[in-house]
């Protein structure tokens, strides 16, 4: 089934073709078919084990694929000569356990890839990260250090830190999967305002109800493999796979 | 006759405290006071040392130190950096580095730089004089045990550092320089003052290269003194020179610890 490569979305966001990964002997995604559109949100649930934060983490080349293709709005991020760096820096990712710098000050955690990478100078990367801040509601944090955050406001910082990039595009891997339940939602929050900004996002998530709300498309992934993807509410609703109905009914 | 565990540990404390004193009031009692006093705490004798024993050996030991560290700190880095590359050579070149002066004794390295290097290439002595071949011996022996340290320290950095550096845009390099080795520092700054400390008293080896009355040390200036006046108290005077050193430097060291700690 692999002779037949399809033809590249280019006009995708993301683009997945034939995506297989093994670590050691254990095949954990099996063939992975997959794209996200500009504008979309994307969200992607299944059982533990079943590879969809290792797709997520593909994405962006922080797992090497074992075989398949990955392009990120047409340009290939596993072309061996391409520069993923450059292209890493359009992809804003956010990660289950926060990954702050905790030597930094929560301001200088926004500004250190603006400056390093981007080359902006000081004062517009405090500009931007300022700009930030405020839109996750943590403008008075900025010269806390991350330990003296809550999980919660920790994670806020976590998405301002990525949006500071001006990415294209933003990736969750289970970002409210840390966090006391009362803190849950002003993570959500902020999420929905990205994605009502028109953000392109994969949201890799346990969050039923943001999906059913924000997403645009969801992704039932199950044993390496794409069970059954489509409009979140039908999917939730009427699914059309014995493995996602049980699923479901064991998280619904 | 059950003792309760909290009893029993009370009545073993009192047994140790005894014990000690005990001890204490034996050797005080066993000492030969009026010689101690004149042997080991002679005025007239300790302040003929003045000021040389600080403007010129204490001044010498921490420059020997000071340069020594920092070169063996510069250079344990980058052997910390290829024993964690993926190219083979480099880590294996940096294993031997390592076992090969961590094996052999410092005083070693110093014959090796001030006769060995003489004598196999004729001609060739290290430059920089007495500090120069200090700091080198020094730094090559530091370098083979902070290394280790250091690579302890990077490897403790937790993974999810190095991936949001990278997801940023970030080269390896660069989450290496900005992310992960400023964390690994505060990670091994007990240990690493445990190596400056050693290396302050390493320096004491420079003798073997000889010494004049502006390049002496600690160590030499304290035995050079005890052999002229056949009298214990320039020892003493001494120790008190490198307790001088190594306890302040203690002290900064934990209060830059308890300010990166409540930084975490």
């Amino acid at each position: 089934m692999t002779t037949s490569q399809r033809q590249t979305r280019t006009d995708a966001a993301i683009d997945v073709i034939e995506l297989h990964k093994y670590f050691g002997d254990n095949e954990v995604l099996k063939g992975i078919d997959f794209h996200v559109d500009n504008g979309q949100v994307v969200c992607v649930i299944g059982p533990s084990g079943s590879g969809k934060s290792t797709l997520l983490r593909c994405v962006n080349l922080l797992e090497q694929p074992t075989s398949g293709r990955i392009f990120i709005e047409g340009d290939e991020i596993t072309d061996p000569d391409v520069d993923v760096d450059a292209i890493r820096s359009r992809i804003g990712m956010v990660f289950q356990q926060f990954n702050l710098f905790p030597h930094l000050t929560v301001l200088r955690n926004l500004t250190i890839a603006q400056q390093r990478v981007k080359k902006r100078n000081k004062e517009e990367a405090v500009e931007v990260a300022r700009r930030n801040l405020a839109k996750v509601g943590l403008s008075e944090k900025e010269s806390a250090y991350p330990a003296h955050l809550s999980g919660g406001q920790q994670q806020r910082a976590a998405i301002a830190r990525a949006l500071s990039m001006d990415p294209d595009m933003m990736m969750f891997d289970e970002p409210t999967s840390a966090l006391d339940p009362e803190l849950v939602g002003d993570v959500l929050g902020v999420m929905k305002d990205l994605a009502s900004e028109g953000m392109t996002m994969m949201v890799v998530t346990h969050e039923m109800g943001f999906a059913r709300e924000v997403g645009d498309k969801l992704v039932f992934m199950d044993g390496g493999v794409i069970v059954e993807e489509g409009n979140p509410r039908e999917v939730l609703g009427n699914p059309q796979h014995e493995r996602t109905r049980s699923f479901l009914s064991k998280v619904l | 006759m059950a003792m309760s565990p909290r009893k029993r540990a009370r009545i073993s404390r009192g047994v140790q405290y005894v014990v000690l004193t005990l001890m204490v009031v034996v050797i005080v009692l066993a000492a030969d006071w009026a010689t101690i006093k004149d042997k080991f705490t002679s005025p007239d004798i300790a302040l003929a040392m003045f000021p040389e024993v600080i403007a010129t050996a204490l001044k010498n030991t921490l420059l020997y130190t000071a340069c020594g560290f920092a070169f063996g700190l510069a250079l344990g880095l980058v052997l910390a950096l290829m024993r964690l590359s993926s190219v083979g050579p480099y880590r294996w070149m940096a294993t031997t580095f390592i076992e090969f002066f961590r094996g052999v004794p410092a005083l070693v390295v110093f014959l090796a730089l001030s006769v060995g290097i003489p004598t196999a290439f004729p001609g060739y002595v290290v430059p920089g004089e007495v500090l120069g071949t200090a700091t080198l011996a020094l730094g090559l022996v530091g370098a083979a045990y902070m290394a280790e340290t250091i690579r302890a320290g990077i490897q403790a950095v937790p993974k999810g550092q190095t991936e949001a550096a990278r997801s940023l845009g970030m080269s390896g390099s660069r989450a290496m320089i900005s992310i992960v080795i400023p964390q690994a520092f505060r990670i091994i700054l007990p240990p690493l003052t445990n190596e400056l400390i050693l290396l302050t008293k390493d320096s004491s080896l420079v003798y073997l290269l000889g010494y004049t009355s502006t390049t002496v040390e600690l160590t030499s200036f304290g035995r050079q003194a005890l052999n002229q006046e056949k009298n214990m108290t320039p020892i003493v005077v001494i120790s008190l020179c490198y307790l001088l050193i190594t306890v302040p430097l203690s002290i900064v060291v934990r209060r830059m610890e308890a300010r990166a700690g409540r930084a975490r």
